[in-house]
């Protein structure tokens, strides 16, 4: 029997990697080394191209408005045509947060000219105003006008847990699909979506890192890596209580926080989505939703409630 | 200073002065007999809210101004350090109690010390040493009258639900510099790049600290580093020596900046194990050889930097050696003695203090007993994704029968189980235990006797096994309002 082997393209770790972000590298390389999967990292910083050919998943993590000055015309133009290759060729990707935002069409900051992004997803975001530079005359002030919470996302059968920080409202282009509905918290921008998929490849809000709690996700990206090399490949089920538990324990948090209306769907939902994660099924591509609020989506008005 | 208020503002002004102090020392009063509560803040608040000058006007009673201590860690353990220089050369330093470093904690401090006339006592050596969360920078150093040295320990990412970002600290601290008089000195960490280009405008005099002993670096990267780019250019740092995260000996490879040349180095560091370490420490003209009861290259800039303010402020070098008796704060590898067994409690609240104060436990590859802590901040801030940034992997079968608590241990145990902590096999494999009491019992019970116990952790799960340690009888009370303490 052969090994089996991935290629992983882990885009700007030095730079893009803001919130626990090598979390889900680490998350990659265990689930498949568990499984006797080889997994090969390629860093790619700035000035290296994407192979499309030679990655089957490609990460990129979460950075602030200075990273994603440094790394934008790198990504738009040197790596841009590579992501979207592969992506169409059936590879992989993961981008959280700042690197979510830069995988759309563009950025635009608080202040100064718009930054291109890799043009992967049809999505753009637009930030209210410059985080830095001074805009900003405190802490309080800088977090009323972001978004900082849990994030609960029902992503195909299953509901993701995480959370968000981020200033900016991501909006979805005609062509592009959401990776899912917010159950809990703000997600794109308040319409009800969160994220965007498109093929294999995941963009998303969701930090926490989002892998590691939600091993549905991780084995997903991997399964879809895999059957580029190997078609029909299977993945083994893991022993996955304590991310399981770590899963509830989000979900409990997340649960508390929500308005009391919406406990009881809640709690339901969380019920079938222990039942879903028992039968260990991939997610099917996640519909696009109703325009207009989701049922339980909570509106801006909640965010950063916790702030003195 | 009250007649003086009456010339310059009227006598109403004056009056409510008096009443604002008043109300606020009621208020802390009130708090203490309620033995509940946060009465770190209250008594500030109230009084600030009755005269929003009262900081500024206590502030203006101390005689030798103040030295503020801000950044992301190691602000308590160097005001404790600077405290005990000052006490022993003669300075009577007014010190607020941990945690409480924002606007209203500290009011509540100079509160504390005032009379009801509103008023210090006229003490020829008083001077402030104030420890200031970084994020309130900009709203305390203005209220500050005479501020004789500012001290920035480092900056890290540290709770990005709360600070945000770092490069967004930074500038919230350049804010603060530029309101500071042109003499007030800065002392800053020359290892920190992030610091070097601090308001680089200004013309206040500069005093760098860093270590200069390299036989200390690390080889590579440091996996908690944040990877700051250079701070003039935005071109990439080098190291020719990397400490720890990003702090080292380091240049830009685009403009040529590098490390500002320290006037205040340790040159020699002998680790001495989990409890302490011996510094050789070089001030301009002086040389002098500290035995420091705490552990870690992080201590080693804590002392630095007390060391450098404390030569700013002209004390005799005799008195350095204070630091030697400094004991460990609260939470700051604390000892309790339980039957059978030493215990030691450690703060860590973000990926660079966990992670140095594992390195400063388990740096010699002996393997150590622990209880390992995670709690968020129920319905506040919800980023534990730090966790993932600490480096645990190194650490990997040095923490056999690891006890894992707090209500964030689920995620930490995923944590742990992805750094390779598990597997071993079920006697020495991890266990998860949500409720820290419970938890402690079974790391006791799972700590050979004789051996000490290490607990390491955010500090809700320390404040819980804290208050049953003190109803057990083996720690005494600490005023509760050092309840303010981070995360």
């Amino acid at each position: 029997m052969t090994v089996m082997k991935i290629t992983l393209g882990y885009l700007y770790p030095d730079v893009m990697s803001t919130y626990g972000d090598r979390g889900n590298i680490e998350t990659i390389l265990r689930r498949c080394s568990w499984r006797g999967i080889e997994t090969e990292v390629r860093e790619l910083r700035l000035g290296d191209q994407v192979r499309p050919g030679e990655l089957d998943i490609i990460v990129i993590g979460s950075g602030g408005e200075s990273q994603q000055r440094l790394i934008a015309a790198d990504l738009a133009g040197v790596k841009g045509p590579g992501i979207q290759e592969a992506v169409a060729g059936g590879a992989a990707a993961l981008a959280v947060g700042g690197g979510y935002e830069l995988f759309g069409r563009f950025c635009q900051p608080g202040e100064g000219a718009e930054l291109p992004g890799a043009g992967l997803f049809d999505t753009w975001t637009v930030r209210r105003r410059a985080v830095l530079g001074g805009h900003y005359g405190t802490i309080t002030e800088a977090r009323a006008d972001r978004v900082i919470g849990d994030l609960l996302v029902r992503w195909g059968s299953q509901l993701l847990v995480g959370f968000e920080n981020h200033s900016g409202a991501t909006c979805l282009g005609p062509s592009a699909q959401p990776l899912g509905q917010v159950v809990r918290g703000y997600g794109n921008c308040g319409d009800g979506t969160e994220g965007a998929a498109l093929g294999n490849a995941v963009g998303t809000h969701l930090r926490g890192p989002c892998l590691p709690r939600n091993p549905s996700l991780a084995d997903f990206l991997i399964c879809a890596a895999l059957r580029r090399r190997h078609a029909g490949a299977v993945l083994a089920p893991l022993p996955d209580h304590l991310e399981v538990a770590a899963h509830e324990v989000a979900m409990a948090r997340a649960g508390q926080a929500a308005r009391p209306g919406a406990r009881a769907r809640l709690v339901a939902l969380r019920r079938s989505s222990a039942q879903l994660r028992q039968s260990a099924t991939g997610p099917g591509q996640a519909r696009r939703p109703r325009r207009g609020p989701a049922r339980l989506h909570i509106g801006p008005g909640t965010r950063a409630s916790g702030d003195r | 200073m009250i007649a003086s208020d009456a010339l310059r503002f009227g006598p109403a002004a004056a009056a409510r002065r008096v009443l604002a102090v008043s109300a606020g020392k009621a208020a802390r009063g009130g708090v203490r007999r309620l033995g509940r509560g946060n009465g770190t803040a209250v008594p500030g608040k109230v009084a600030m809210a009755i005269d929003a000058g009262t900081l500024a006007g206590l502030s203006a009673q101390i005689r030798r101004g103040a030295v503020l201590v801000t950044g992301s860690n190691g602000k308590g353990t160097t005001c404790r350090m600077l405290a005990a220089i000052m006490r022993a050369g003669g300075l009577h330093p007014i010190v607020n109690h941990e945690g409480s470093n924002q606007l209203a904690g500290l009011a509540t401090t100079l509160l504390a010390s005032a009379g009801r006339s509103g008023q210090l006592p006229a003490d020829p050596q008083a001077i402030g040493l104030f420890e200031v969360d970084e994020g309130s920078m900009p709203a305390i150093a203005p209220q500050i009258s005479r501020p004789a040295a500012v001290i920035v320990t480092n900056l890290f990412r540290d709770q990005l639900d709360r600070y945000l970002e770092p490069d967004y600290v930074r500038s919230l601290l350049e804010r603060a510099l530029r309101r500071l008089p042109a003499d007030t000195t800065l002392i800053l960490n020359a290892d920190d790049p992030r610091l070097a280009q601090l308001a680089p405008e200004l013309p206040n005099p500069r005093l760098y600290f860093g270590i200069g002993d390299t036989g200390h670096g690390r080889d590579g990267v440091d996996p908690t580093s944040d990877f700051p780019r250079c701070q003039r250019c935005g071109g990439e740092l080098a190291y020719s020596c990397l400490f720890y995260a990003h702090l080292g000996h380091w240049w830009c490879e685009g403009c040529g900046l590098s490390r500002p040349e320290p006037r205040v180095t340790v040159t020699k560091i002998d680790l001495l194990g989990p409890a302490s370490s011996r510094l050789r420490v070089a001030v301009p003209g002086a040389e002098t050889v500290l035995d420091v009861p705490v552990p870690g290259l992080y201590n080693a800039y804590n002392a630095l930097a007390a060391v450098a303010a404390a030569s700013e402020c002209r004390l005799p070098g005799a008195a350095f050696s204070a630091i030697q008796q400094v004991t460990a704060g609260c939470f700051r590898m604390e000892r309790v003695a339980v039957p059978g067994h030493d215990v030691y409690l450690a703060l860590a609240k973000n990926a660079n203090g966990y992670t140095e104060v594992l390195r400063a436990v388990l740096g010699n590859g002996e393997p150590r007993r622990m209880l390992l802590g995670l709690n968020d901040n129920p319905g506040k801030q919800p980023d534990i994704s730090w966790i993932w940034d600490v480096d645990f992997d190194s650490l990997g079968g040095l923490v056999p029968a690891a006890v894992v608590s707090g209500n964030r241990a689920a995620d930490l145990a995923v944590r742990l189980k992805y750094a390779g902590w598990l597997g071993a096999s079920p006697a020495t494999d991890l266990v998860t235990e949500p409720d820290p009491v419970r938890a402690f019992e079974l790391a006791l019970a799972r700590t050979p006797a004789g051996e000490p116990l290490w607990v390491v952790s955010t500090s809700i799960v320390l404040w819980q096994l804290r208050d049953w340690l003190r109803k057990q009888g083996y720690v005494g009370q600490l005023w509760r309002e050092q309840q303010g303490a981070g995360r």
